[in-house]
């Protein structure tokens, strides 16, 4: 624990190395490589931007991005007047943030859980299976909740048994069960996968350090929360950091396969929004538009929270 | 390693609050196991019953008129072999450059002496939460003639910010002290990247390598979009999803083209043995990963 | 080191070049991948191959396909065909054009106006007149009918032609279909009104509530998944005796476009299914179930009646209920001629073709062969090559009697439905034109669905039973069959291109929408006529006259062209 903390005091002050010619010597081999990646990453990432030029023009494909009729703001006032677009806003909000949290703690459990397990035999066949799920596709795994979830379905069946209900509860016709049911779904298919990094920290941890934890008379629970944890906050705090900026990102097919009419007020996410009036419409330059709006959001949101980990003194993004 | 554990086991006090949390967690791993595993069980119950039948529902973990005949329509499936053969490759080329790429990158931006760090990280970072759309990013893809070439699978996801903040997290975490006194020995970056950090890394490679291999295996989307022509560049992934796709593409369709697209719709069961073909291979592959993030403690021997 | 840079420095410019001056010239933009996927590609034994691209959902046949290489023997012609995967029609296709390279033959579906526009496409008028079979193919009306607004012909719509005298047995349309054993209880009675139907059905459901297994039976069950939500909507405009326009019923007398949604018939249907719903006829899992769900429900023969497709469900159903000997217990579905009061006369099914003139196939610019091609479409409608891809290979797939009468033993009709022996031997171009209707031999029908002795031999008893008690030989002779109303129909052809860059298709779109999340509401609420009106309300606001003002223009405009050929 001692090398962390002396780590990141370390990383502070050489910080402010100074651009000396001496130094630029020293650095060639790193300069060079970073040139090199930085040409990659403009070209792959960064020029295909000019296509958001797009979002502002009624963009045909046969008049390419050069000669294509230009419309200025218009798809943007477009989005922002219209009220299903603020509401898809808030769903996709709302369920990013819910899946957020819950797939997080999830999978950062599981892997400390996991952990805890000291058959080797029976760990690596309990996180063989857990990640299984995410090889299976939505349409799959929706299909087995909506069955699980059905009038005659096991969920049913338990609750009636319980007797905590008289009649079968219809989950997929009430508007505040989608929610959960969508944050379960994620849970179910990505936990095992999620947690696959969480193990990777862990074996990072010094051991030394629990058996120090030992000597001091610490128990399970006590060196979980004063060894485990504390080795793997800088992954913890990377990964929620880059999904800070993808809340907005709550996904599409998993809504488009659970929901129906009838919650269709709370299941609509920005990226069905899109699919349903720009792409499928043939319209490039709403589609873009969301898009950039979703960037800038989530870049927004991203310097927010560097900056919070930056004044907490955590490990950050950049 | 092995010492360690067996010294740590002899030493560990059975508290009664130990014996709950045992308990607790052996509840909790049951409970969790029964949930994954069902799904899976249930896609190969269905994958081996009759496709007609299947469609009545109710199979559950046992398939109820069983038959091979799923996976004999999958497996004599056009091109299947050419398909594989790409995905193999490019999930062996693919991995390696990326693992590559990524770990150059990370170890770039986790030197504390180095002048651009920060510069170079939000470089990446943004990249994460950018993108050009599907039409400007094909016409950069055709202007570098990617389109109708193999090269489209490795070349444009070599690098990638999630893979790369992944590895410099665990570079930042391991001790400095190797680095410094190699550095006093007169040691250059490359060797320092080589002989030193690359090795302590091994559990992140791994992992990432993992990431990597499952995105190209999984992957068909740009083998439909950039290869759609081509057929010597198809991938598994794609030729499975064209078998699949009369099913899955409901959005967007209509009553008039579905009328006239009769016949062309693949029974549930065939999608699940898709599913359990594409799954064999990773389960097969992945304890050789596996032993590298889940026995633990692969760091014992160092000490600062 | 310099010169990588310089290098890579000149690409990036190149890119940079590319993206913004869009795709305009074709191959001509840098890369030098030109790799022209052998169009019009020669395998050596004298064999063109062509490709195509359909942007719809279908499924691809083995690179070794038995008739398909039979026919690239008689015709000199392969075409390795590429459906839609993953995509939207708009999307794949807005990708191509930007590529700017295509495969030789295309169907764009709802994308074709944007290959037009992209000028991708041949005009193919100057060509057709070398074809006899293309000429035939259509009247000269009908080739007018799908000129774009140039003057020109671009695609060849490829469904729904008739040859000779109509050879229809099966029904593939939307109707209200009830299981044979509600039919068989009741003895048989003259179902003509929604009322009388449900009421039948409520009937039925109080003396038998399980199944012969004690399964307990679903009265009636609505789908309404996404796009097929139609099983809920559409029903008022048939009920009032119209066909299936589509987006809107259109009265003959004035010519006049009726919206369906807001009729007295649409309020008397859905009150009715408000009703049934809280008597417990109606699925309470209707308005939540997916198509999965649905398919299942069906298969495991507990649904006594519902409205769908034939297509959307008879393959899927219809085949598990046949497999699981349900069809013993009387669980096959019949089609019944129902309207809002008696004396309607009903138009569930319409007789003759149906031209969708929004899309067809086209041949691109990319293509080095055009009269070739054109010559393989040609070829495609000899009745020798057409049999061969409908009705498959003689003694293999059809047998052939004295009288030159085509015909399947059990055994061929069951190999010819396999997904793999479809693969890997069946070869039919489904999206290349063809024929329904009567082949060219004056005996046969172009495809066994058509073939009457064909059919009633592949039908169950119970289905024959109650056929022949309502003294019909066909599903199509269980509703009966009207012309087409009118040189306008179907107005659908139309309205599945709406973009939202109209106005009209905007309002088309939000009503969609509204309906989507209204009409389960209606049917569910407590209180009808508060459900309804806060419905109607939500309406209103899509602004329904200006999607109905844009079907009016397209109405008067296909009248006014028909009337040139009178």
């Amino acid at each position: 624990m001692s090398g962390r903390r002396k780590k990141t005091k370390q990383v502070e002050t050489e910080m402010k190395v100074k651009i000396t010619w001496k130094e630029i010597k020293r650095q060639k081999v790193l300069l060079f490589w970073s040139a090199i990646i930085v040409i990659y990453g403009f070209i792959f990432y960064y020029l295909p931007l000019g296509g958001w030029i797009m979002a502002f023009q009624n963009y045909k494909p046969a008049k390419g991005l050069l000669h294509s009729e230009f419309i200025g703001f218009d798809k943007f006032i477009q989005l922002f007047s219209d009220e299903t677009f603020i509401r898809v806003i808030r769903n996709t909000l709302a369920m990013g943030v819910i899946n957020l949290v819950v797939t997080f703690v999830m999978a950062i459990l599981f892997a400390i859980l996991l952990n805890e397990i000291r058959q080797r035999r029976t760990k690596k066949v309990i996180q063989t299976i857990s990640y299984l799920p995410h090889f299976l596709s939505w349409i799959i795994v929706t299909g087995i909740l909506h069955d699980a979830l059905s009038g005659t379905g096991v969920v049913n069946e338990l609750l009636k048994n319980l007797h905590l209900t008289k009649h079968s509860v219809d989950f997929f016709a009430h508007p505040s069960y989608f929610w959960p049911i969508v944050a379960f779904a994620n849970v179910w298919k990505e936990t095992g996968w999620n947690a696959i990094i969480y193990l990777s920290a862990i074996t990072a941890i010094d051991p030394s350090l629990y058996e120090a934890a030992s000597i001091d008379g610490a128990g399970r629970l006590a060196k979980i929360m004063h060894v485990t944890l504390p080795g793997i906050k800088s992954t913890i705090i990377i990964l929620l950091l880059m999904n800070v900026g993808n809340v907005l990102n709550a996904g599409f097919e998993i809504q488009y396969l659970l929901g129906n009419g009838l919650v269709k007020s709370v299941s609509e996410t920005i990226d069905i929004y899109v699919l349903k009036w720009g792409i499928s419409q043939g319209d490039y330059a709403l589609g873009t538009a969301a898009g950039i709006f979703k960037s800038v959001v989530s870049i927004a949101l991203i310097v927010v929270a560097n900056q919070v980990a930056k004044r907490s003194g955590e490990e950050r993004l950049y | 390693m092995e010492s360690t554990e067996n010294k740590k086991r002899h030493r560990k006090k059975s508290s009664k609050a130990d014996i709950a949390f045992t308990v607790f967690n052996s509840i909790f791993m049951i409970l969790f196991v029964i949930i994954t595993l069902y799904p899976v069980l249930n896609t190969l119950a269905i994958s081996l019953n009759d496709g007609t039948d299947a469609l009545r529902g109710g199979i559950h973990l046992f398939p109820r008129k069983f038959t091979w005949k799923n996976y004999t329509t999958v497996l004599e499936k056009n091109n299947l072999i050419t398909g594989a053969v790409i995905t193999v490759a490019r999930t062996v080329l693919g991995t390696l450059t990326a693992l590559l790429a990524n770990a150059i990158l990370a170890f770039i931006v986790s030197r504390p002496r180095f002048m651009f760090r920060k510069q170079l990280s939000l470089f990446w970072v943004i990249t994460m939460y950018v993108n050009g759309g599907l039409i400007p990013t094909f016409i950069l893809f055709k202007g570098l003639g990617l389109t109708n070439s193999f090269w489209v699978y490795i070349i444009p996801g070599m690098l990638s910010a999630f893979n790369m903040l992944v590895i410099r997290t665990y570079m930042n975490g391991l001790p400095d002290s190797l680095v410094e006194s190699a550095q006093l020995d007169g040691a250059g970056y490359t060797t320092i990247f080589i002989k030193i950090i690359s090795p302590l890394c091994k559990p992140v490679y791994a992992t990432v390598a993992l990431f990597v291999a499952v995105g190209q295996w999984n992957s068909w989307f740009d083998a439909m979009l950039y290869n759609r022509m081509s057929g010597e560049y198809t991938t598994l992934q794609y030729e499975l999803m064209k078998l699949l796709s009369s099913v899955t593409s409901t959005q967007g369709a209509s009553a008039e083209t579905m009328k006239n697209a009769t016949g062309a719709v693949t029974p549930a069961s065939v999608r699940a043995a898709a599913t359990i073909i594409t799954m064999l291979p990773i389960i097969c592959i992945y304890p050789f990963l596996q032993k590298y993030f889940v026995t633990g403690l692969t760091l014992g021997g160092v000490k600062e | 080191m310099r010169r990588k840079h310089i290098k890579t420095l000149m690409l990036t410019a190149l890119m940079a070049a590319t993206l913004v001056t869009g795709c305009g010239g074709g191959d001509s933009s840098g890369g030098g991948d030109g790799k022209k996927t052998s169009s019009g590609g020669d395998d050596g034994k004298g064999i063109k191959e062509f490709t195509a691209f359909f942007a719809v959902p279908g499924s691809e046949i083995n690179d070794d396909n038995e008739i398909q290489q039979i026919i690239a023997e008689k015709t000199g012609v392969k075409v390795k065909e590429t459906w839609l995967t993953g995509q939207t029609a708009e999307e794949a296709v807005g990708t191509i054009i930007a590529g700017g390279e295509y495969p030789d033959f295309i169907e764009g579906g709802s994308g074709n106006p944007q290959l037009l526009d992209a000028g991708a496409l041949v005009a193919l008028d100057d060509y057709i007149d070398k074809y006899p079979n293309i000429k035939e193919f259509f009247t000269e009306q009908e080739w007018d009918s799908i000129r774009q607004e140039d003057g020109h012909i671009y695609w060849i719509p490829q469904f729904s032609n008739i040859y000779g005298e109509e050879k229809a047995c099966e029904h593939n349309d939307e109707a209200f279909w009830i299981q044979t054993r509600v039919l068989k209880w009741a003895d048989y009675p003259e179902i003509k009104t929604m009322d009388q139907y449900f009421d039948l059905i409520e009937k039925y459901y109080e003396a038998n509530p399980k199944m012969e297994d004690g399964t307990e039976n679903i009265p009636y069950t609505i789908l309404c998944e996404d796009w097929r939500y139609f099983c809920l909507e559409n029903a008022p405009q048939f009920l009032d005796g119209y066909p299936n326009d589509g987006s809107c019923i259109v009265d003959p007398e004035t010519v006049k476009v009726i919206d369906y949604n807001t009729t007295d018939t649409a309020v008397r249907y859905f009150k009715k299914l408000n009703e049934e719903y809280h008597k417990g006829i109606v699925d309470r899992e209707s308005f939540t179930q997916t198509y999965d769900e649905y398919i299942a429900k069906l298969s495991s023969g507990r649904v006594l009646g519902m409205i769908d497709q034939w297509w959307d469900f008879a393959y899927t159903a219809g085949d598990a209920i046949k497999s699981a000997g349900l069809d013993k217990q009387g669980c096959s579905y019949v089609p019944l001629p129902i309207t809002i009061d008696e004396g309607i006369k009903n138009q569930w099914h319409n007789s003759g073709g149906v031209i969708n003139a929004g899309s067809g196939l086209a041949i691109t610019t990319s293509c080095d062969d055009v009269e070739g091609a054109l010559q393989f479409i040609n070829d495609l409608l000899d009745q020798e090559i057409h049999d061969l891809r409908f009705w498959g290979v003689k003694d293999t797939d059809y047998q052939v009697n004295d009288k030159g009468e085509y015909s399947r033993t059990d055994e061929m009709r069951t190999r010819c439905a396999e997904t793999a022996y479809k693969a890997s031997h069946m070869c039919t171009y489904s999206y290349f034109p063809q024929w329904s209707g009567t082949s060219r031999d004056g005996i046969n029908a172009m495809s066994p669905s058509g073939q009457a002795s064909e059919f009633y031999d592949g039908l169950k008893d119970d289905v024959k039973e109650c056929f022949d008690a309502y003294g019909a030989k066909t599903y199509v002779e269980m509703l009966g069959t009207s012309e087409a109303p009118g040189p306008w129909y179907p107005m659908w052809s139309y309205s599945n291109n709406f973009t939202t860059n109209t106005d009209g298709g905007m309002a088309w779109t939000k009503i969609g929408e509204v309906k989507h999340e209204y009409l389960p509401k209606v049917v569910m609420a407590k209180d009808f006529e508060k459900g309804w009106d806060e419905y109607m309300e939500a309406y209103k606001k899509c602004k329904p006259e200006d999607f109905l003002a844009e079907l009016q223009t397209e109405l008067d405009r296909r009248v006014t062209e028909a009337a040139k050929y009178k």
